[in-house]
């Protein structure tokens, strides 16, 4: 990804920062806004980072996963139930629940993402009808099971949902996070930890590995790849399966380490920004994470926007509005998609059903 | 083979046909001795560990005590169905009809001219009804169930003003177009201000998000409760269904102290429950149970019902409140109730 | 629409109409819901309930009395619409996942036209009059944001699905802020976030007295028909099938390919508008922040359950109408959640999509090209 386009994405953070210091600054200092918006940033785009992350493996082998949505849906749902089940039925202390909660929202994501690779490598079904049909999947049973499993027939009303062993803990970066005010950036949830950790293992792989080398070769010319001995269905079934766990951890943030419950479509098109940080970032791995920082930005502004509400000099009064604040993201996405901040570059071969 | 299969569609189309003649039987409601109350929902959740509940609670007890027969709830998905679903009931000859929250009123005042055998318990559905002098609008069949949550506020408030070591206080609550909502969080600003006017208080309405995502946006709730706590805030005060509860428990998790809200929350969240400093209550199972029983009795209320609103014990917490801060809890407690203190909120958000 | 090769010639009587209904098109989408639904009992029996009278309760809610065909109706009206529009994209190689953005916004300009409009000018309009304006303006306002999309996807390559997704956030936000701030009901008492209703020549009127069903059902089925014979019947419908089918030789046989991206994304886009328009002209007489959410996914599966095909659209978006009403009376008689609904329907999509395990399970053999709908980001 090209310096321009990381430029303007620092850009755009810094003005969005920029504003919420200088509204800001008449009651707290500009070092605790930046801290807490940084914090807050980090924080919140976590699960855009996982998603695109996802989306970026399962792309550069050539397979287009709008199902990333429904993975991360279905994901938050089963891990949180598995970590209820490890705390109230089996016993186990909080932590190790959460942990095998985790393990298990991976897990789901994996499944959903295998029977993507099912219906998109092996029955060539049309990948972005394939990934709706994940998506709707998702929301179905997640929903239906929601309902069933808390609130049993007979006394419909009568099942409580047992508590949840609470969330992930948070972790104080050591040195880092004793720095006084600012410290506050470094202690994040492990999850968060995980997502900038696994953005630096991604890029490592996928362009120092020959894992990364055969998966890019599968993604851009199938047929070469093929006629050199590599396994074109094997590796997009392998990668779509890792995509798939890497979105069931983003999902896992929201119910094991965001808050310790589960609703209905919480996810609330996080998939979806996902893939547009994924584009935004140019199926980079590094790319992605700046672009979902962007996100994360425009929602920290919308949450410090309304706490310093009062503060809002009448000339800027537009921005009380957070519906308009709310737009940038999505307008910013559309521009890039246009091709004015630099080309976007897919996999020559995303989205193509390979035919032997 | 296939021609089997033929048969067997056609089969399964006819009875499906044919069928909907032998569906299973409703419960007999229409008979005089069967006491039938139906609750309907809003299109926020049942299980939010609040709101919904308490007053369905408040139903259930009527049916433990045997001042009801047959007890259902019909859960809305889309404001659109609120007349079907009310309907629903009514259609089925139910007695009581308890429609929960704010957004039905409408759709409750019509249903209640259009069934008036059937009575309806609106709660927190004020109807002005009684105060213009013309009687013809008047609906002997309906009873508003609304509760002062400006003084749950206020006792809120000062505990949180009193409690607090930064001075500076918060509050992270649904829409303020509800005015229920309206008076916990500016209630709870003016407790503070009562006590001490210095400390700061910060409230933040949900209303930025229509009335579907208002009450069920924990993820909301506690980013904006984590970001309070970066700014200072020791003592968070969560109101609105399930955002609300996002809120108390990102506050706990990060050891400040929390403030629950509707009903005493520390039964009903125990991963809160060690910072969970009190409840704003407003005492809905109670309340729904008199009115069902009054119903039963003959005797119903038209018009609007005040039930109580109050302040939740300490629980853990108990020996971390000193001695002065609960005398004057008392004090503040008495002062609302016999009118010598008032919140000074008005009922509903000035346009 | 996927072309069936079928070598014999026609054959009298029952073995013939048997031969006939194995190659028809419909076959694999009513085994897909039959599948599906077989499927949804065995969970409901798993969770304990009884899946024959889960789903007689459903027929009953659906179709067992005149009330239920008239609520039926009522939910059917804006996901035919809804399904036309993607379908219609459909067919010209298009994905529109931003029909419930065109659809909100096409019923709050419909709203405002309907109630602002006789105040504006000053003058009761006649009914005629005001209900096609009302109705033109919630198109033209769906046409129109859909053509944003359609036109950066043909001159800049932009892959539609994203720009649809995104607008739809767009739109979302828009009509939040419209429906909170100049667009609010103000009448005394009202804090809901919702339009003044619209004036009484601007409704549609209702077919039967007592029940809901409104003449926008009927105007449904005809707009159905009319893409038919659009589709079907005319050379722009030729192009966009055209360019549906392959881009490249639309091009070298002379049509415009950008234009009639951009055409068959207003198109689209005019008919999820419409979607919006009834129900506000229609149904609600107003629009309120929280309705039509969830229509934009349910006309996805509808359009391809429907094999984007008008009238196999019309007849899945009655049977989704009739799931969707009749799952409300389904929980109130077996207490079994109305979710599973959509799990069945999610199911119906899936196998509808994935046609290949349900020729293998029941053994059908008919080959049919497959007609490749998208094709990745580079478009």
């Amino acid at each position: 990804m090209d310096w321009r386009r990381f430029g303007f994405i620092f850009l755009v953070i810094a003005v969005l920062f920029g504003v919420v210091v200088a509204i800001g600054s008449k009651a707290d200092s500009p070092v605790l806004i930046i801290t807490s918006m940084l914090a807050t940033t980090i924080a919140v785009a976590t699960p855009l980072t996982l998603g695109a992350l996802s989306g970026i493996f399962c792309e550069r082998a050539g397979v287009v996963n709008i199902g990333i949505e429904g993975m991360m849906l279905g994901a938050a749902f089963f891990g949180w139930l598995a970590a209820i089940y490890m705390n109230t039925i089996f016993g186990f202390a909080p932590l190790p629940s959460l942990l095998i909660g985790v393990l298990f929202a991976m897990l789901s994501g994996g499944l959903f993402a295998l029977l993507h690779a099912v219906l998109s490598v092996t029955y060539k079904v049309d990948q972005i009808i394939g990934g709706t049909v994940i998506n709707i999947l998702a929301v179905g049973v997640t929903g239906f099971l929601n309902r069933q499993l808390f609130f049993e027939k007979g006394s419909i009303f009568g099942g409580q949902v047992p508590h949840a062993p609470g969330v992930l803990p948070r972790i104080q970066i050591p040195f880092l996070a004793d720095i006084p005010v600012a410290g506050r950036i470094f202690d994040q949830q492990p999850i968060t930890i995980a997502a900038i950790l696994l953005v630096i293992i991604a890029h490592y792989v996928l362009f120092y590995t020959p894992w990364g080398l055969r998966t890019r070769a599968v993604g851009e010319h199938p047929r070469a790849a093929d006629t050199v001995g590599i396994n074109v269905a094997f590796m997009r079934y392998a990668n779509v399966v890792i995509g798939g766990m890497l979105a069931g951890l983003g999902g896992a943030y929201f119910t094991l380490e965001s808050v310790p419950s589960f609703e209905p479509l919480m996810t609330n098109g996080r998939g979806f920004i996902s893939l547009a940080a994924m584009i935004f970032g140019n199926w980079s791995p590094f790319g992605a994470w700046a672009a979902s920082l962007v996100f994360g930005t425009a929602q920290a502004l919308q949450i410090n926007l309304q706490f310093y509400r009062p503060l809002i000099p009448d000339q800027w009064a537009f921005l009380q509005n957070s519906y308009i604040v709310g737009l940038a993201p999505y307008i910013l996405t559309m521009l890039i998609l246009t091709g004015i901040i630099g080309k976007t570059t897919p996999p020559a071969a995303d989205g193509v059903p390979y035919e032997k | 083979m296939l021609k089997k299969l033929y048969l067997v569609l056609a089969l399964v189309m006819v009875a499906a046909l044919l069928l909907p003649a032998c569906a299973p039987a409703a419960p007999d409601c229409a008979s005089a001795d069967v006491f039938c109350v139906g609750l309907v929902t809003d299109v926020g959740k049942i299980d939010d560990k609040s709101f919904n509940q308490s007053t369905w609670e408040g139903v259930q007890q009527a049916k433990e005590e045997g001042v009801a027969d047959q007890v259902q709830y019909i859960e809305t998905t889309d404001a659109k169905d609120y007349d079907k679903n009310i309907a629903t009931f009514a259609d089925a000859n139910y007695d009581v009809i308890v429609t929960v929250g704010f957004a039905l009123g409408e759709a409750s005042n019509a249903a209640a001219a259009k069934y008036p055998e059937v009575d309806f318990i609106g709660v927190d559905q004020f109807v002005e009804w009684p105060f213009d002098d013309d009687a013809s609008n008047d609906l002997a069949n309906f009873a508003g169930l609304n509760f002062p949550e400006d003084n749950a506020g206020f006792l809120v408030g000062a505990l949180a003003a009193m409690m607090s070591e930064s001075g500076k206080i918060g509050s992270v609550c649904g829409t303020d177009a509800v005015p229920p909502v309206w008076r916990f969080g500016e209630g709870y600003r003016a407790g503070a201000a009562y006590i001490d006017p210095a400390v700061e208080v910060t409230v933040v309405y949900h209303s930025d998000v229509g009335f579907d995502k208002t009450f069920t946006d924990p993820e909301w709730g506690a980013a904006t409760a984590n970001s309070m706590i970066d700014k200072g805030v020791d003592v968070i005060f969560g109101a609105g269904g399930k955002t609300g509860n996002g809120a108390v428990t990102a506050a706990a998790q990060r050891g400040v102290y929390a403030i629950g809200v509707d009903t005493d929350q520390y039964l009903t969240l125990p991963e809160a429950a060690p910072r969970l400093l009190s409840s704003a209550m407003k005492l809905l199972t109670p309340g729904t149970f008199d009115l069902i029983k009054l119903s039963k009795e003959g005797s119903f209320p038209s018009g609007n019902y005040y039930g109580s609103a109050g302040y939740a014990p300490f629980h853990d917490l108990e020996n971390e409140v000193p001695a002065e801060v609960k005398t004057k809890m008392e004090e503040i407690n008495a002062g609302l109730l016999d009118g010598s203190i008032t919140t000074g909120v008005p009922p509903v958000k000035p346009e | 629409m996927p072309e069936i090769d079928t070598k014999q010639a026609p054959q009298s009587g029952l073995s013939g109409i048997i031969k006939e209904a194995i190659n028809s098109p419909l076959l694999v989408p009513l085994l897909a819901i039959l599948t599906a639904m077989v499927v949804g009992g065995v969970i409901i029996a798993m969770v304990g309930g009884n899946p024959f009278a889960a789903y007689l309760g459903l027929a009953q809610g659906a179709f067992g009395s005149f009330k239920a065909l008239s609520e039926t109706a009522v939910w059917a009206s804006p996901y035919i619409f809804a399904g036309l529009a993607v379908a219609l994209a459909f067919k010209g190689g298009l994905f529109n996942i931003g029909a419930e953005g065109q659809l909100a916004l096409g019923a709050v300009t419909s709203a405002w036209v309907g109630y602002a409009l006789p105040d504006m000018l000053g003058i009761t309009l006649p009914p005629i009059l005001h209900i096609s304006l009302t109705i033109g303006a919630g198109i033209l306002a769906g046409a129109l944001w859909a053509a944003i999309p359609g036109a950066l996807k043909a001159y800049t390559g932009g892959h539609e699905v994203i720009n649809t997704i995104m607008m739809n956030y767009i739109a979302l936000n828009m009509v939040s802020f419209l429906l909170n701030g100049p667009m609010k009901d103000r009448t005394p008492g009202n804090v809901i976030a919702r339009t003044p209703e619209i004036a009484e020549s601007a409704r549609i009127p209702i077919i039967f007295e007592g029940l809901r069903v409104h003449w926008g059902f009927v105007l449904a089925l005809f707009i159905a028909f009319l893409a038919w014979w659009l589709l079907w019947k005319t050379t722009v419908g030729f192009e966009i099938r055209t360019v549906g089918m392959n881009p490249d030789a639309a091009k070298y046989a002379g049509i415009n390919v950008k234009r009639t991206i951009v055409l068959t994304m207003a198109l689209s886009g005019l008919l999820a508008g419409m979607a919006g328009a009834i129900e506000v002209t229609g149904l609600n007489y107003r629009h309120e922040l929280g309705f039509s959410i969830g229509y934009g996914f349910d006309a996805i599966a509808i359009a391809l359950l429907g094999k984007t095909h008008p009238l196999g659209v019309v007849l899945a978006a009655i049977l989704f109408a009739g799931m969707r009403n009749g799952g409300t009376r389904m929980q109130f008689l077996t207490q079994i959640p109305v979710d599973i609904i959509s799990v069945i329907q999610a199911l119906i999509l899936l196998f509808v999509a994935a046609d290949a395990i349900i020729r293998y399970i029941y053994r059908i053999k008919v080959e049919e090209e497959r007609v490749t709908l998208t094709r990745g980001w580079g478009g």
